[in-house]
């Protein structure tokens, strides 16, 4: 089982929205990190034949995906960002028509249908119009529709974005449980949301991976970089212009900031563990302090 | 592939907007239809009689005409009206025109007013109307000469400078007039009539259903669902097949209901009398030799390819256009636009594309002689609509759904 993407490149008049991209997928579950506006979704419709590259190719086991054509569908599962339901559907309705979509058979699609929406703990709800779903029903029902034909290829796209934090660790909980022995692409800007479950992190940035690195040795390339320092009130937003802060904490009498600086930020800061947060900030720098000023709720959960 | 048609169908009618535009157009259907019914009025010596007392009056007055209007009996007719205006107590005079009053109106004019003015028509030259006048005046010794008086009136008819007719569509219209069965039989069809007068309101259906499948590519791409299907298996062949299947389906389902109404309104309340009469003896320059049965089977066959057109185009706007919204800004002129532009003709390449449009195509127009021709071929206005539209349909059915199955921009 292998996706490859050979100099995978879509192009918008004269901006690149992805630029000569490589990889060669295998199983695993593969973290797509970046900032908004990197790529990722440009890159995920692309390998799910939803649009068309301007350069470069996609090959499923060797053969060109355009080739394939259904052979190549039936192998994957799709979860589009904030995509549109049919709210006048049940999510059994919803699930049966993707099932047909899908070319299952009536049985299959029926006895598929009821196992996963058991999975994503929707049985109760199963004949409930869609429109009366919360978003976290709905992402769930949307999981559940990606994984109904068992795809070798399972793309999440912002999976988690809008959750509140005990719905994402529920949903992370349900792509961990589907992920078996499948290509699992996971894009998301929440970082805390890839590092559980992540084998592999895809690091995008401006249309170009910055970095693909097993999960266990991500952060090396950081090591030694990130520092905690606790400094006086009044010094913290100097310290916040002047250094990349991932995290700042009130403590009695002043601040502890976790900042990630190749050099000491000051004489008594003292280097700890980095972790993947310290990471996509490493790499975006600026983008990444104006994502995390909105409050992003993953944000701020620690690694 | 059942499956795929059956829940295409059920996004299309589960839709509350589905519901709310079905329920408005059949109240339209059944308001445009129903008033003709409401407003119906005719009357007898003691005034007015409305509505239904009024349909079922003239209704018995035309079962004692169920007859063959042979030459005897128009020139027997003719010759009862004639000896009416012997007696001056019968006569009134406006200044103009002498008529018949009191009595011999009320006995004789009354119960067959319409047949009266059939026969005068007969008479009268292509594009004149004198009304009942010409009747107490005429020569009858030679008899009634109604058929022959037909004949020479459709010889002018065609013969009529304007209508810019070559010897191919004279020679066309003569052959098919010359295949209408005499003696007419005449009798009460008034409900068929009706139909066959008020087909065009059926166009707010044909809109209603335009408007109800305007979503079925687009609000994919509306509601950002078109990726998902897309990624599915059969999400570029046979999931376009199933939504071009099922919006077919519900558009003949749906025109057929709205049909149903219009035609079960008035036949409910004219009756189905005179299904199987010539449609002569609503005009005997109508040149077709068909029941009103007929016509009426054969204009509703042309207005459901018009349909089958509509909905083809509808499905074409709708895989290449993002919204619903710009799809039905292209439909709405197409559909109604021709409702503001009339003819001033039957011949011309304004008129003859004017009475080829959706709107013109549902009105039958049997009486105007309307014929297009290619070469030496020649087809009248019921045929052409037939082909053109089937053969748009053909053109556009099949690739209906093409754009949305390239969609990989």
């Amino acid at each position: 089982m292998k996706l490859e993407l050979q100099h995978l490149s879509k192009r918008y008049r004269e901006r690149y929205a992805v630029r000569d991209v490589n990889v060669t997928l295998t199983p695993g579950v593969y973290g797509l990190l970046g900032a908004n506006g990197a790529g990722k979704t440009t890159l995920m419709r692309m390998i799910c034949g939803v649009l068309k590259p301007s350069s470069g190719g996609i090959r499923w086991n060797g053969k060109p995906i355009e080739a394939l054509g259904e052979r190549y569908y039936a192998c994957l599962g799709y979860m589009p960002q904030d995509f549109g339901f049919y709210p006048d559907f049940t999510a059994h309705e919803f699930m049966l028509y993707m099932a047909a979509v899908k070319g299952l058979g009536k049985r299959e699609a029926k006895t598929r249908t009821e196992n996963l929406l058991h999975m994503v703990n929707l049985t109760e709800a199963a004949d409930r119009k869609v429109r009366s779903f919360s978003g976290g029903m709905k992402q769930r029902l949307g999981i559940a529709q990606a994984e109904l034909n068992d795809p070798s290829i399972l793309i999440l796209d912002e999976p988690t974005a809008g959750l509140d934090p005990k719905e994402r660790v529920r949903l992370r909980n349900i792509i961990s449980d589907f992920a078996k022995e499948k290509i699992v692409i996971l894009s998301t800007h929440i970082v805390s949301d890839v590092s559980y479950i992540a084998d592999t992190i895809l690091m995008m940035k401006q249309g170009q991976f910055l970095l693909q690195e097993p999960m266990a040795s991500v952060t090396d390339v950081i090591e030694g970089k990130v520092w905690e320092v606790l400094v006086r009130e009044e010094e913290a937003a100097e310290f916040t212009r002047r250094f990349s802060v991932v995290n700042l904490h009130h403590e009695n009498g002043g601040v502890r900031l976790r900042i990630v600086e190749e050099n000491a930020p000051r004489e008594d800061a003292y280097p700890v563990a980095p972790n993947l947060e310290d990471l996509f900030l490493y790499y975006f720098g600026e983008d990444a302090k104006e994502e995390k000023e909105p409050a992003e709720a993953g944000w701020e959960v620690s690694l | 592939m059942k499956m795929l048609v059956r829940y295409e169908f059920l996004k299309i009618v589960r839709k509350r907007s589905t519901l709310v535009i079905m329920t408005v157009s059949l109240l339209i259907t059944a308001f445009f239809f129903g008033l003709p019914l409401m407003q119906y009025q005719t009357y007898d010596r003691n005034g007015v009689i409305r509505g239904f007392a009024g349909i079922a009056h003239d209704k018995a007055q035309y079962e004692k005409l169920s007859v063959l209007l042979t030459e005897e009996y128009i020139a027997d007719t003719i010759r009862e009206y004639q000896k009416l205006f012997e007696n001056p107590d019968n006569v009134g005079y406006d200044g103009n025109d002498r008529f018949l009053i009191g009595d011999a109106y009320w006995d004789f004019v009354a119960p067959r007013e319409t047949l009266l003015y059939l026969i005068a028509s007969n008479y009268d030259a292509p594009g004149e109307n004198t009304g009942l006048n010409h009747l107490p005046g005429m020569d009858l010794a030679g008899g009634a000469g109604f058929y022959e008086a037909r004949e020479k009136k459709l010889g002018q008819t065609l013969d009529t400078p304007s209508r810019e007719l070559t010897e191919n569509q004279k020679e066309y219209w003569r052959d098919l007039s010359k295949r209408t069965d005499v003696p007419l039989h005449y009798g009460w069809h008034k409900g068929w009539n009706m139909i066959l007068e008020s087909f065009e309101l059926l166009t707010f259906a044909l809109l209603a259903v335009c408007i109800v499948l305007a979503p079925v590519f687009s609000g994919e791409y509306q509601a950002g669902t078109d990726a998902v299907i897309l990624a599915g298996k059969y999400g570029r062949t046979k999931l376009v097949t199933a939504k071009i299947f099922s919006s077919y389906l519900f558009g003949v389902l749906a025109f057929t209901l709205h049909a149903a109404v219009a035609l079960g309104l008035t036949l409910g309340a004219f009756g189905t009398g005179g299904w199987n009469l010539p449609l002569q003896i609503e005009g005997t320059a109508i040149p077709y030799p068909w029941t009103f049965l007929q016509a009426v089977l054969i204009n509703l066959g042309v207005i459901y390819l018009v349909l089958a057109a509509m909905i083809g185009l509808t499905l074409f706007l709708s895989a290449n256009m993002k919204s619903p919204y710009a799809v039905l800004a292209v439909l709405v002129p197409v559909i109604f636009l021709p409702m503001f532009l009339s003819p001033n003709g039957t011949a011309g390449f304004y008129n003859l594309t004017i009475l080829l449009l959706p709107y013109r195509s549902f009105m039958p127009e049997l009486g105007k002689y309307i014929s297009y021709r290619l070469g030496g071929i020649v087809w009248d206005a019921l045929t052409t609509r037939a082909v053109f539209y089937a053969g748009l349909t053909a053109l556009l059915a099949p690739f209906a759904g093409a754009g949305f199955r390239r969609r990989r921009s």
